[in-house]
């Protein structure tokens, strides 16, 4: 079938917006429709080539949701009409050494991401001008169709909202798994959330979920401090020296419990600074990408060792995206999960795909939503 | 110098509270004098009263969840001082042994003076016509005034009034950490409270604290299932079945993460219930006490083993009292803990049998006495 795609071509640094030939989906797969998607800063990371060894042309797009049209043969979990929201960061095959130790998310299959074809036969089912298209994390949900492997899948009900849902597929599961999974945040706890961003916003709502004591939330951007705010933040300051001077008060000097780095792109020369805001066993959660070549981070190893300080690295929220998007789903249904907050504008089209990150890179949204179909 | 004090004695057990006169010895090395302002009557002061669980020493006074100011302090105090407000802790935990030395205060082996009834150094401070009293807890709170260890102490700010603070020396804690620290809940769990009396009402609160997305209180009495629902429980029933048959519904049939068993009288019974109620890998915690001889829990063995369930006894909720006291304390100022509404009644000291008569009528959350 034809259908339309945002494609980076090798060589380019803007999407182009195209019809693209799809094929139907193989054994294990699903075609979907995409109802929306939302605009990570992952996906504009690959335009100044931020993953080396990613394929092009590949669609780019990792955050989506929408309704099943068709499914190949074998899968009898997912049908049509089905509404489905993608899970990242890869369908995990649950037989590997990662799996079996219940960490589906660095699921081996992970080493085939920049190829960025079918995990089921490494093959395309994507193609436009002559060439095999690459989806972006298995997905590629820039597109107003596309085919997935099943296991991507998670079957939500009719019922949720799936324009404002398709963001919990990444920055939901991040924000609230590195809260909870790498993070460990226990009640009483004391944390930091700097960035509040897609998953920073979900970060205060998870650490405030999970019985977090305090929350300080760190962002240069007012209108993004307020929603912080709104979402559970006891205080939120503009800058990571505010943020020590505040938590020293706050903890009578124990510092916190946890920091959570969410920013739009790590930086090491923070790292020193997210050292020094955590106390005791204190965790600093590296959760925002950082560029492929950045070596060094500043960090104090006196303190790191006789304090037993730690930093830890957390892909995608540490959990099995299905895992995520069903509790965060659930959550929406039960009244307690604000995704209206997070999803602070929504645009219409594919079209629309550069004012969108346009607006991401001003600071004017938490996280924007493309309309698909 | 010896101070006289009104306080309740059990002289026989099974018995009754009977207040009288009590003499007592200034306090010695480490230990404060303490004049209680409000004591929570907790179900193991009449586990005592009814001879479930045997004291050493009788007469007794009782009592272990209280709240007052201290007066004057022995040699050697050096974390208190006269014009303190205290909260009371039933473990004075040495920090020392190996489990305060692993975290675990909640199991210190001082807590084997809970029920002997002598002070730390094996000598009692209360005295009746030449007769050496038993203290509960080393504190005995059901007394006007009192002497306990500096470390049965635990320190709280002005303004918290006394007679809900003392609810944070013992049901507070016990029921919030029997779901927090016991059942280990997580965001997203559901979990079945059995009883939400003075400690399973905290059980509730603690569970959906941490972000439990279905509480399920388990109840006889109609107006504790209604305030459960105001603390915070998703849904409330008279008795477990249809709480377990709700669980599995929501569970694609797995049933609950966790049965937190927080009744008045514990049997084998209500544990092997809550025990069909939760899932594979599941946990029911045993938090209420019972009857000191009885035993066996009627679980099928092989269920025990094949579907890795676990059932964890939990005292103080498995938090360490001087953690946990100002953690409560923290979380009730914040609103995050409600603790106003548990105090059902208020007694004299003189009226501490009606409160354990109103407790038993299922009439209490939680009776607490107040002196002047």
């Amino acid at each position: 079938m034809r259908t339309r795609a945002a494609v980076l071509w090798p060589d380019r640094s803007q999407w182009s917006i195209e019809e693209i030939t799809l094929d139907p989906p193989a054994a294990g797969e699903v075609l979907v429709r995409m109802v929306a998607t939302g605009l990570c800063h992952s996906d504009h990371h690959l335009l100044d080539g931020g993953y080396p060894g990613a394929r092009r042309p590949v669609i780019g797009g990792h955050e989506g949701a929408g309704v099943v049209e068709a499914v190949g043969a074998g899968v009898h979990a997912i049908r049509p009409g089905d509404h489905v929201v993608l899970s990242v960061p890869l369908p995990p095959c649950g037989a590997c050494v990662a799996c079996l130790d219940a960490l589906p998310y660095l699921c081996e299959r992970g080493a085939l991401i920049g190829q960025g074809f079918q995990i089921s036969d490494g093959t395309a089912r994507h193609h436009a001008r002559g060439e095999d298209l690459s989806v972006f994390v298995f997905l590629g949900t820039f597109a107003e169709h596309t085919v997935v492997n099943e296991a991507s899948c998670v079957v939500v009900d009719p019922a949720l909202p799936l324009e404002a849902a398709c963001t919990i597929a990444c920055a939901g599961v991040t924000g609230w798994g590195a809260v909870l999974n790498t993070a460990e945040v226990r009640a009483g706890d004391t944390v930091v959330v700097v960035g509040v961003g897609g998953i920073g916003a979900n970060a205060v709502q998870a650490a405030r979920f999970a019985g977090a004591r305090s929350i300080v939330a760190v962002d240069p951007v007012p209108f993004k401090r307020g929603v912080a705010k709104r979402l559970g933040a006891d205080i939120a300051v503009a800058s990571l020296g505010e943020a020590a001077t505040v938590v020293t008060d706050m903890t009578a000097g124990r510092m916190a419990n946890t920091v959570v780095m969410a920013m739009a792109v790590g930086d090491g020369r923070c790292t020193e600074a997210a050292l020094s805001l955590v106390g005791k066993r204190g965790r600093v959660v590296v959760v925002n990408v950082h560029p492929a070549d950045e070596n060094t981070a500043t960090i104090n190893l006196r303190n790191l060792q006789s304090l037993e300080k730690q930093v830890v690295g957390c892909l995608a929220g540490s959990w099995d995206g299905r895992k995520g998007i069903r509790f965060l789903a659930d959550l929406h249904r039960a009244g307690r999960y604000d995704l209206d907050s997070i999803v602070t504008r929504t645009y219409d089209s594919l079209a629309a795909l550069p004012s969108g990150y346009r607006d991401q890179a001003e600071g004017t949204i938490i996280r924007g939503v493309l309309r698909l179909s | 110098m010896t101070i006289r004090t009104r306080a309740a004695l059990l002289w026989e057990a099974p018995g009754r509270w009977e207040v009288g006169e009590v003499e007592l010895d200034e306090p010695k090395e480490n230990e404060v004098l303490v004049q209680l302002a409000a004591s929570g009557l907790c179900h193991s002061d009449d586990h005592f009263a009814k001879g479930d669980i045997s004291v050493a020493t009788l007469p007794f006074v009782g009592g272990h969840e209280g709240a007052g100011v201290v007066e004057a302090v022995g040699p050697g105090v050096r974390t208190l001082k006269p014009g303190d407000r205290i909260v009371t802790a039933f473990v004075p935990g040495c920090g020392r042994c190996r489990w305060c030395a692993s975290g675990q205060q909640n199991i210190c082996d001082n807590g084997a003076l809970m029920l002997t009834g002598s002070q730390l150094d094996g000598t009692f401070r209360m005295h009746v016509d030449g007769r050496d009293v038993g203290q509960g807890g080393c504190v005995s709170t059901f007394s006007e005034w009192s002497v306990m260890p500096e470390a049965s102490c635990v320190k709280i700010d002005d303004d918290v009034p006394f007679q809900v603070a003392c609810l944070v020396g013992c049901g507070v804690p016990t029921g919030w950490g029997s779901s927090v620290r016991a059942a280990g809940i997580v965001p997203g769990d559901v979990i079945i409270i059995v009883g939400t009396g003075g400690v399973g009402m905290n059980a509730v609160q603690g569970a959906r604290y941490v972000g439990a997305t279905r509480v399920i209180a388990v109840d006889p009495v109609p107006f504790k299932r209604e305030l459960a629902l105001k603390m915070g429980a998703t849904d409330a029933f008279a008795d477990i079945e249809p709480a377990a048959e709700l669980a599995r519904s929501i569970t694609n049939g797995q049933g609950a993460d966790a049965a937190v068993v927080t009744v008045g009288v514990v049997t084998g019974q209500h544990l092997a219930q809550a025990f069909a109620a939760i899932r594979k890998g599941g946990t029911v915690v045993a938090t209420a006490a019972g009857n000191q001889n009885e035993t066996g829990i009627p679980v099928n063995l092989l269920e025990l083993t094949m579907y890795q369930k676990r059932i964890q006894g939990a005292i103080y909720g498995m938090g360490s009292p001087v953690r946990e006291i100002p953690l409560m304390i923290d979380l009730y100022k914040r609103g995050d803990l409600k603790l106003d509404e548990l105090v059902t009644r208020t007694y004299p000291l003189e009226e501490i049998n009606q409160g354990y008569e109103d407790m038993h009528a299922g009439l209490n959350i939680r009776g607490v006495i107040t002196f002047n």
